[in-house]
């Protein structure tokens, strides 16, 4: 395990409320992620942990509470206060994103699919086709840089989109059911390599999931019920 | 079929109602734009029907018998009147205001037979009958300005022998001496009913390839509005498949639940087209609005136009569900277009042949096949038509395949790519721009031919733009003309009456090159370079010259041995004492034309009914643009919707709003600019190859400013359909939307 | 399942005659097999020995079934730290998770907390077993599967458990 117990979160949220007209979907949580760890975030459906995956991330502002994201070496930055271009510019450069299923654009070849966020963030195309393909090969995906997403199998469709998450050298990766809709076989194989890529790299992960085959690839897991984090999985502090 | 599917498969969802809704909105427009478009060509063949008599040119009033020289003809003897001819003759330039009045002054024999349209028998010397819009005209303007001109009112002109309510139509009584002096009236016994002369299948031409020019994009419209909500209706469809409905029966419930919103639209359509036909007869083609009831086209026609309609979006409906084949479990991977190839180009260039090949052998060949013509460049037209909606997948495919290679931005990668892999959906959307583009270009072109002749500007050297002429008859003598001077000059505005002087009337044989002037009256006329001479001398050209003439000395030359043959009125410019002028010289009596001046040239026009057609092609352009852009935004809104969980993610993985935007504005820009360029080269190309099949001396020119606003405002109209949907862009792409529901 | 540890949950709720205590063994978790008179009070005389238990005043007749028992302090104790050990996944510990939490909602304790207690140890088993399955061959692969598709099987019931908690709670009052 990569934690370091002295070191401050990577990502610290307090006090998180948040709602959806009449739903609560969070109701007052505080969480810490640790650099370099791998945290699995796990619950019954409809308990608030994609709205929390959100509010880390940066996608939503919560309506109460805060979210601060200190990367190693740099000042901090309360991500809940942050207006949204310049929250889609902090997860553009600095965060990674795995969903379940159709996340990649059907017209653009699988590296070109990675190649988006470099050329997003100005990278020219031939570089970033280049390290397209490098990230490619580590998934595995050798030759496969031409193909259309709706050529390729579900595993390897995922192993694109991590493939696009992680070529930004993101320091955190947000996976939200990266294997939701793939076999045992597919969705280890996935799992397996994704967790290899952002070890050696040193990526913070957090991982919704309700499987805990996937959650046992984690550092550790928290429960996320009714909005709030179960009892046993609550910050020290 | 059972109505329970029918119902689970319509009805159900509020968007269900709207896309209904649309459809029906859609045919309605349609309908309705299609009745009055046939209503107007209507019109306008009925108007120049009932204005048709007024083309008659009858036959010659003298007879110049045959001599032995092939180049001069025995003197003149004049053809007596019959009880069955009348004298008539026709003043091309009675002019009041900005307005051309069609003017006939009528002698006929007392017992004569001849009927004249609208009126029956011609008048009395010194009566007139006058179309109600004229008579009003007269009433209500001083009498010398427009009413001394014709005299003593005798009646108006049934509508029956007007184009339309503001035709402004006299026809007065004279007697047939006055008629006999100029040697320009003509005899007539009926009046033709031809109302293009010669070149009446050429004109049938342009109205065929202009009703299908106008007719294109509301069958476009109406493709448009069948495949509203297609993404959804997909999968209703699959729903259907998947509880056990066959192809065939999903096929025939996409045909009824079509044709029944459409059956109410058309229905709209024709009442929309009821109350709207006499709106619609307000617009003025060529200066006169059309009688609403020349617009009307029969039940027989009404039915047959909704019965085709309804007809035709349910057959579209139930091929496209077919092709669209919709399985069990929807169609969950997008549909693989197959790459557009080069033969895309062969109806585009087959049109073009087919519209060269007539015209080549009426020009070139000078062979003239009116049975064969005619057809070829109708079909032509129609494939050029087709052949630009065909060829533009392919143009946008090599031109995105160029593009992608080059793109160096997010943005650029992915429009390039949905284009490069989606050319045939992509370029749907802008195909009704790039028609109503080249249709308008089409309009323009061949209108531009109208815009040619324009008054010249004042100069020194040339006659005064405010000035009226009328050379003068054999009878005037110096005292009359210098008496009528006097009356004119007493007129309010009319500043300055000059008489010119030659040896013998203009229209005489033994008249001479030059007009003689007094050099006091010179700088009247607007000549600024007097010789020092009592007397100066023009060259009679001066009266109809678009170049400035200079003066020469004459001073050899005495006003008293001369007679008048030209007298020169100058006005202040304003409206009133221009046709005060006009009117003084008309009833002067002495005066052997018509008073004309050089602004006369702008009301004088050779084509009426291409530019008739012109007019309505400027509204019909306005149509297409109008749903062309509809049918942009309509296209962009669902390019957004179609792909809102995949924008969404990338919104959420970082991508700025901005880089959605300009995907979406790149995806509809580079199959419009790829087509546009073609489409206005083409226009124009087609504009010239009718204009000079229908008569070589045409000349095709820069087109009016209006061209280019249409075509800026197609252009803005294109941006505003591209960025209209924008707000969707935020709205649709939230986190919420990447949520499966 | 521990019997005693059960009995002697059971009886922290309140003091309790040694039938008594027995018919509601037999009620909560006696389904298809209800528990011997004998082993009853063998078992709480067992309990009286260790001092987990203690029996109040005599009355008449003397038999054990006449004697009223009380927990003990260290009694108290002793169901405390039962409930919140989670118990080491294995194959038979179904039934004993289940007696603990049918215990802990009787006592009105917090079962929610045992079943997340048990969960973490059974991820962190987990988390072991995959951590082995990096660098082993595929026979220990698929022994590593094996134990993980076990213990997958109780934290599902461990989920749908704590997600009818609060139904259970209500079903087990009104019982």
């Amino acid at each position: 395990m990569n934690t370091n117990e002295n070191a401050a979160p990577i990502l610290r949220a307090r006090s998180l409320r948040h709602s959806f007209g009449q739903t609560d979907a969070l109701r007052g949580i505080d969480l810490d992620v640790q650099a370099g760890e791998v945290l699995a975030v796990m619950g019954p459906s409809g308990s608030g942990k994609s709205t929390l995956l959100h509010c880390l991330a940066g996608v939503l502002v919560p309506d109460q509470g805060s979210v601060d994201y200190s990367p190693a070496g740099r000042a901090g930055t309360a991500i809940s206060t942050l207006a949204e271009p310049r929250r889609a510019r902090l997860r553009l450069t600095d965060f990674g994103f795995v969903f379940q299923f159709g996340q990649l654009l059907p017209e653009l070849s699988a590296a070109d699919n990675v190649s988006i966020p470099l050329l997003l963030s100005g990278t020219r195309r031939q570089d970033a086709l280049r390290r397209s393909t490098e990230m490619l090969e580590r998934l595995g995906l050798d030759g496969l840089g031409a193909k259309l997403p709706g050529e390729l199998s579900g595993g390897q469709a995922q192993r694109v989109a991590v493939a696009r998450a992680m070529v930004t050298s993101p320091a955190v990766l947000f996976a939200d059911e990266p294997t939701g809709s793939l076999d045992s076989l597919a969705s280890e194989n996935v799992l397996t390599l994704m967790l290899e890529l952002v070890r050696e790299a040193g990526t913070t992960v957090v991982m919704i999931t309700h499987d805990a085959r996937t959650a046992a690839y984690a550092d550790r897991e928290v429960i996320v019920r009714d909005g709030v984090i179960a009892a046993g999985y609550r910050v020290s502090a | 079929m059972n109505p329970g599917l029918l119902k689970l498969a319509v009805v159900g969802s509020r968007s269900a109602y709207g896309r209904l809704a649309g459809i029906a909105g859609g045919v309605a427009v349609g309908v309705c734009l299609l009745l009055l478009l046939w209503g107007g060509a209507n019109g306008l063949s009925a108007r120049d029907d009932r204005g048709a008599w007024l083309r008659e040119t009858g036959s010659p009033s003298v007879a110049a018998p045959r001599t032995d020289d092939p180049t001069s003809s025995g003197p003149a003897t004049p053809v007596p009147l019959t009880e069955d001819t009348a004298l008539m003759e026709a003043n091309p330039v009675e002019v009041f205001r900005d307005q051309l009045i069609n003017r006939r002054d009528v002698a006929a024999l007392a017992s004569t037979t001849v009927k004249i349209p609208g009126i029956g028998t011609p008048p009395e010397p010194g009566l007139y009958f006058a179309s109600p819009a004229l008579q009003r005209l007269i009433e209500s303007t001083p009498g010398d300005e427009l009413g001394n001109r014709f005299g003593t009112f005798a009646g108006t002109i049934d509508d029956a022998a007007l184009p339309g309510p503001d035709s402004l139509v006299v026809v007065t009584g004279a007697t047939e001496t006055e008629l006999r002096q100029n040697g320009r009236a003509f005899l007539v016994s009926d009046f033709t009913t031809n109302p293009y002369g010669g070149s009446a299948p050429a004109y049938r031409t342009v109205l065929s390839v202009g009703a299908i020019a106008l007719f294109f994009p509301v069958l476009l419209l109406i493709s448009i509005v069948t495949s509203l909500g297609a993404a959804q209706r997909r999968e209703r469809f699959a729903t259907l498949r998947l509880i056990g409905a066959s192809p065939q029966i999903v096929s025939r419930i996409a045909a009824v639940e079509t044709a029944i919103p459409s059956l109410v639209g058309a229905a709209l359509g024709v009442a929309l087209a009821i109350i709207l036909r006499p709106v619609a007869a307000q617009i003025p083609v060529n200066g006169t609005r059309l009688f609403a009831a020349d617009m009307t086209i029969g039940w027989a026609a009404t039915t047959a136009v909704v019965a085709v309609m309804v007809a035709a979006t349910a057959l579209v409906a139930a091929r496209r569900t077919a092709a669209a084949g919709v399985g069990p479990l929807g169609a969950t991977r997008a549909v693989h277009e197959k790459t557009p190839t080069a033969w895309r180009s062969v109806p585009l260039l087959a049109g073009l042949a087919t519209m060269i090949t007539p015209v080549l052998m009426v020009r070139v060949l000078e062979v003239r096949l009116p049975w064969l013509e005619s057809p070829l460049l109708i079909l032509g037209f129609l494939l050029i038509l087709v052949g630009l909606v065909v060829i533009g997948p392919w143009l946008t495919h090599l031109v995105s395949r160029v593009g992608l290679r080059h793109a160096n931005s997010a943005a650029g990668v992915i429009a390039a790519s949905r284009i490069h892999k989606t050319p045939m959906a992509t370029f749907r959307s802008v195909s009704g721009l790039v028609i109503a583009v080249f249709v308008v270009s089409v309009f323009a072109g061949a209108s531009s031919v109208f815009e040619a002749t324009e008054a010249p500007p004042a100069q020194p050297g040339m006659l005064q733009p405010t000035s009226l002429y009328a050379t003068l008859g054999a009878g005037a003598a110096p005292a009359q003309a210098a008496e009528a001077a006097r009356q004119a000059r007493e007129l309010p505005g009319i500043p300055s009456a000059t008489i010119g002087y030659g040896p013998a009337v203009l229209s005489d044989k033994d008249a001479g090159p030059e007009i003689y002037l007094r050099a006091t009256d010179a700088p009247r006329l607007g000549f600024e370079d007097v010789p020092a001479t009592a007397t100066v001398a023009v060259d009679t050209s001066f009266l109809g010259s678009m170049q400035p003439l200079a003066l020469t000395a004459a001073p050899a030359a005495n006003l008293d041995d001369l007679v008048p043959v030209v007298i020169v009125l100058g006005t202040d410019g304003t409206p009133e004492a221009m046709d005060r002028a006009r009117t003084a010289l008309n009833v002067s009596g002495i005066t052997a034309i018509p008073a004309t001046s050089p602004l006369d040239l702008r009301l004088q026009s050779t084509g009426r009914l291409i530019q008739g057609l012109a007019v309505f092609a400027y509204l019909g352009m306005f149509v297409a643009i109008a749903i062309a852009g509809l049918s942009l935004a309509v296209a962009t809104a669902s390019a957004i919707l179609d792909r809102k969980r995949i924008l969404g993610l990338m919104r959420l993985m970082g991508m700025p709003v901005s880089v959605l935007r300009r995907i979406i504005t790149r995806e509809a820009a580079v199959p419009l600019l790829t087509v546009v360029l073609l489409s206005v080269g083409l226009g124009f190309l087609v504009a010239w190859l009718m204009v000079t099949f229908i008569d070589d001396t045409y000349q095709v020119t820069w087109p009016a400013t209006d061209y280019f606003a249409a075509l800026g405002l197609s252009l803005l109209l294109a941006l505003g359909a591209v960025i209209t949907p924008f707000t969707l862009v935020r709205a649709k792409t939230a986190v919420t939307a990447t949520r499966f529901e | 399942m521990n019997n005693s540890l059960t009995l002697l949950g059971l009886l922290s709720r309140e003091a309790s005659y040694g039938y008594d205590l027995k018919h509601s063994y037999d009620r909560y978790f006696g389904a298809g097999k209800a528990l011997a008179f004998g082993q009853v009070y063998s078992t709480l005389a067992r309990m009286v020995r260790d001092e987990l238990i203690r029996a109040l005043g005599e009355e008449t007749g003397g038999g054990p079934d006449r004697k009223k028992y009380e927990i003990t302090w260290a009694g108290q104790n002793k169901v405390h730290e039962w409930l919140f050990t989670p118990d080491v996944p294995s194959e038979s510990l179904q039934s004993n998770l289940f007696a603990k939490t049918v215990i802990a909602l009787l006592l009105d304790d917090d079962a929610n907390r045992l079943l997340d207690l048990q969960r973490m140890r059974h991820m962190a088993r987990m988390r072991e077993l995959t951590r082995l399955k990096q660098e082993a061959n595929l026979l220990q692969v698929l022994q590593c599967d094996h134990g993980l598709f076990h213990i997958e099987a109780d934290l599902r019931w461990i989920d749908l458990t704590s997600a009818r908690l609060t139904q259970l709670k209500k079903e087990l009052q009104s019982a």
